[in-house]
């Protein structure tokens, strides 16, 4: 290397060298730059996205409020409250029976057989990875047996490391199996000598729920004492309404897909609440509270608690009708500006983002109505007595405090003194499934979520020191390097689930924990593509794909953000500064993301930096073609209400044909249009329908209908192409 | 942002340096003597900026003085580590992630650094390229160059030339270094 050396000490080479280092280093300041505002809006629309559920839940009970039982509004949705019709557990066994399903000849999944055995299981994840699915017969069986176990768990599982050498914890999964495979192979599968925790969130948002799933139970069967599954806010029937583990399971279980649900909505109140290591390291999916009691916790009939939804409150019903949730926060919007330009940090900021909530009839998870509660309670009544009739005992779903409620109900109260001990169980669970930490102290409830709190420092320090324990681990919250440490390390979080937003945007990752109970972290990125792409060309995936996400919430508000726009032009001109818009999209949008940075992206100035708003509007979307006779406002509330619609249209579809009935569509959407204080005509709403019923039967397909709505980038649209874009169009020709 | 238009800057002579550039020999950065030059919306933009790199719990909008470097890069300057801690005031390592400072500290660092001369353009990196390019056909080799910026000048870690590199070279071993400037000017 001659030359080399003589080129080391060339004042050129030298100059040369440094000047590629500075801009290697501005480059990289770059790219981490994009990293960090993509990653800041996906986490502010997901937790954006939350609210939905908050909207639902609020709905219903509009729905129950508002409507006496009788009305046939509230049968299309009140049969989800039913909870579990009271039998005994061995008339549900036949109701989940699986014997008298056949299985094909032509089947060739696996076959099992019971007790399973540890090579039928290795089988099992083999077809999985193979892409086979398991017949409904033996699914329905597994889930069974796994019922049959859980039901014997404690509601904290006690794990200890002197028997094996280490014990390894995974976070959310979210129906991602390539995930799941991924830690399998790097890690090993479940045995003896391979103990696993696995913290809630196994189903979701991910397609393959049912696989995981399925695989964790397998192996909890085989391997009781050392599987150990903790439940996570998301083993909830009511929330897999809403994020897709029904829709999977119906999709891929037609004829059986009801059962295997309705199994799942018990099996999932059976799973244990917490793991503790060594008595010193509690593993919990949320978090905790100031209030949270491990004794109490212990002592729970946790099976009780099926769904977020829970008994009732002792407090008379709200008075009057809700306000609409779309006013709950326009009122507020002009007065609390500069609350919304507070950036999120990494840990879930507690403090009172969305301005006073005394002035809202905010419904939380915890404070449902009581009407709810009070008509699932008054069924049950009848059941009962029939049942007391016929001679049958109650098992299991009568707790003595529901008893009560009936009989104080029957005397048409509303008011409830004695203190509800279901109250504080349930508070329990909410707090330990949906709780966030923060980096303040004190402890607040969680108003993004709807359930939970956010706890601080001081909150972990005490509950640490009260416990004797020395470290909780938990999960919840999607973490950039797939974990992350927060309150002088007193709390780790740890998730499972790779490219969790987009391709390239996240980490997965594990945890391995011996007996000095230090954890060690595996991380991953379970992709092909992953590792074809630079770190550029991943942030730049990720990035188009926050950002097209971001533009169709601009579009969605379309209507609010001119109304707001006008405001600071008084004059008409049609033309608004920079900073303004800024400041409206902001106030309008609720998202904590850098508008300013971003607005190479979403808009283009006049010199002057002016914005023309009404030409970019026309510039940002395109209706499809169909939909132009749908008016703006319906169109608006359709899309930003469009995951509250779906998942209304799947409770309503009772038979979970996929279909419901022009009556029973045109009854949800006025219903929806009442409670959003929006008109909407009876012309309007047929002309959603004729825009959409392709088969003329009078029925109408829920996929269709939401496809057809799905905004479609002007840029994309190409002429003669089909109405429907398909879901997973890959996003690489964009510059 | 678009770098400043640089001023050409005749070849220094031949006389043997060390391998380490010299620290400018400036006085001492006083925050006071800069005159802030920007324009009201570019502060709006620095302060949008600053508020995604602020980690404090409350947004206080403070960030930490390491954070101080990536941020003025992020903002299209493309300074020497010498130079931030130079406008840092030359704090000791272990200052680095405890001290913080607020927009108003960081500003006339953000100004000095942002008017300082000779920043280099699209032609200045080509042409500081060229210098490797021994056989001059507009390739240089990858194992030179990683072991130039690994050895000289503010030397880079085994991880960022891995993350420069990637992807860059051919079958040879070998990076069109015309076509690499434009992939890292490309952000």
């Amino acid at each position: 290397m001659h030359a080399l050396v003589s080129l080391c000490y060339t004042p050129l080479a030298m100059k040369a060298a440094v000047l590629i280092q500075r801009w290697y280093r501005q480059y990289v300041a770059r790219v981490e730059m994009r990293r960090r505002y993509t990653w800041n809006i996906f986490q502010s629309m997901e937790y954006a996205g939350e609210q939905d559920q908050i909207k639902l839940y609020n709905f219903l009970g509009y729905l129950m409020d508002n409507f006496t039982p009788s009305s046939t509004e509230r049968n299309l949705i009140s049969h989800i409250f039913r909870e579990n019709e009271v039998c005994r557990d061995a008339e549900w066994e036949r109701y989940f029976s699986y014997e008298n399903i056949d299985v094909p000849e032509i089947y060739s999944g696996p076959r099992l057989t019971f007790p399973l055995t540890v090579s039928q299981v290795a089988d099992l994840v083999e077809a999985f990875k193979n892409k086979q699915q398991l017949h409904s017969r033996y699914v329905l069986q597994l889930l069974l047996e796994a019922w049959k176990l859980l039901r014997i768990l404690p509601n904290v599982n006690r794990v200890s490391t002197c028997q094996s050498k280490e014990i390894t914890i995974c976070g959310d999964l979210h129906g991602q199996l390539e995930d799941l495979l991924f830690i399998f192979y790097k890690n090993g599968m479940p045995s003896l000598e391979t103990p696993y925790v696995f913290n809630g969130d196994f189903v979701d948002r991910g397609k393959d729920s049912i696989e995981i799933l399925l695989i964790l139970f397998a192996f909890l069967l085989v391997y009781p004492g050392d599987v150990h599954l903790n439940r996570g806010n998301h083993e909830d029937h009511i929330i897999n309404l809403r994020y897709g583990f029904t829709k999977e399971v119906l999709g891929k279980y037609k004829l059986h897909g009801k059962r295997i649900l309705k199994l799942l909505q018990k099996i999932f109140s059976w799973i244990p609440l917490a793991t503790i290591i060594d008595q010193r390291v509690l593993i919990v999916h949320g978090g905790i509270s100031n209030t949270t009691d491990l004794a109490l916790l212990m002592r729970i009939d946790r099976h009780r608690y099926v769904s977020a939804l829970r008994p009732p409150k002792k407090k008379s019903p709200l008075s009057g009708g809700q306000s609409s949730v779309d006013s709950e926060f326009d009122n507020d919007s002009v007065s609390n500006l500069s609350v919304y330009n507070k950036r999120r940090s990494s840990v879930a900021h507690g403090n009172n983002l969305f301005g006073p909530r005394d002035s809202f009839q905010r419904r939380s998870l915890q404070d449902f109505s009581a009407v709810v509660n009070r008509m699932a309670a008054e069924e049950e009544q009848e059941v009962k007595q029939r049942q007391t009739g016929a001679g049958l005992h109650q098992t299991g779903f009568m707790h003595p405090h529901h008893r009560d409620l009936n009989s104080s109900i029957a005397s048409q109260s509303d008011h409830i003194d004695a203190v509800d001990v279901d109250d504080e169980e349930w508070k329990q669970i909410l707090d330990l499934l949906w709780s966030d930490p923060m980096s303040q102290n004190g402890c607040l409830s969680n108003e993004l979520r709807g359930g939970g709190c956010y706890w601080g420092p001081d909150v972990t320090e005490d509950f640490l020191n009260r416990h004797n324990l020395q470290l909780i681990i938990r999960s919840h919250e999607c973490k950039q390097e797939g974990y992350e440490f927060c309150h002088n390390r007193k709390v780790l979080t740890i998730f499972s689930a790779s490219n969790y937003y987009e391709v390239g945007s996240n980490r997965g990752a594990y945890i391995r924990l011996g007996p000095d109970l230090v954890p060690y972290f595996i991380q991953y990125q379970a992709s092909d593509m992953t590792r074809e792409l630079s770190l550029k060309q991943s942030v730049g995936r990720t990035e188009r794909s926050a950002l097209k996400a971001l533009r169709e919430q601009l579009f969605v508000h379309k209507t609010d953000l001119i109304s707001a726009f006008q405001e600071y032009d008084k004059d008409n001109t049609g033309l608004i500064s920079l900073n303004d818009w800024a400041t409206a999209v902001g106030a309008v949008l609720h998202l904590d993301v850098p508008w300013r940075m971003l607005r190479s992206q979403l808009i283009s100035l006049s010199p002057d930096n002016m914005l023309d708003y009404q030409s970019w509007f026309k510039e940002l979307a395109i209706k499809e073609p169909n939909v132009e006779c749908v008016e703006q406002t319906i169109l608006e509330t359709l899309y930003r209400h469009r995951s509250t619609l779906e998942t209304i249209f799947r409770i309503v579809d009772t038979d979970n044909s996929g279909t419901i009935s022009f009556e029973d569509f045109r009854q949800t959407w006025k219903l929806l249009a009442t409670y959003l204080k929006m008109e909407i005509s009876d012309e309007a709403i047929s002309d959603l329908l004729v825009s959409i019923d392709s088969n003329n039967d009078g029925n109408i397909d829920i996929e269709e209908f939401m496809e057809a709505f799905r905004l479609v980038d002007r840029n994309r649209l190409e002429r003669g192409r089909s109405v429907f874009v398909p879901r997973d169009k890959p996003l690489d020709d964009e510059s | 942002m678009a770098p400043k238009k640089k001023e050409k800057e005749e070849p220094k002579p031949a006389a043997p340096k060390p391998p380490e550039p010299e620290p400018p020999k400036e006085p001492e950065f006083d925050p006071k003597e800069v005159q802030i030059e920007f324009t009201a919306e570019q502060i709006e933009d620095f302060k949008d900026a600053f508020q995604l790199f602020d980690r404090t719990p409350t947004n206080e909008m403070k960030i930490t003085y390491a954070q101080c470097g990536d941020l003025i890069r992020a903002l299209g300057q493309n300074p020497t580590n010498a130079e931030i801690m130079h406008v840092l005031g030359k704090p000791k390592a272990e200052d680095m992630q405890s001290k913080m400072l607020d927009f108003d500290a960081f500003l006339p660092m953000h100004q000095h650094i942002c008017k300082a001369k000779d920043r280099g353009s699209f032609e200045d990196f080509v042409e500081g390229l060229r210098v490797f390019d021994k056989e001059g056909n507009g390739t240089v080799m990858g194992a030179e160059l990683r072991h130039v910026l690994a050895t000289l000048g503010e030397k880079m870690k085994e991880e960022e030339l891995e993350q420069l590199m990637a992807g860059q070279e051919d079958a040879n071993g070998c990076i069109n270094y015309e076509a690499f400037v434009k992939h890292i000017m490309a952000s």
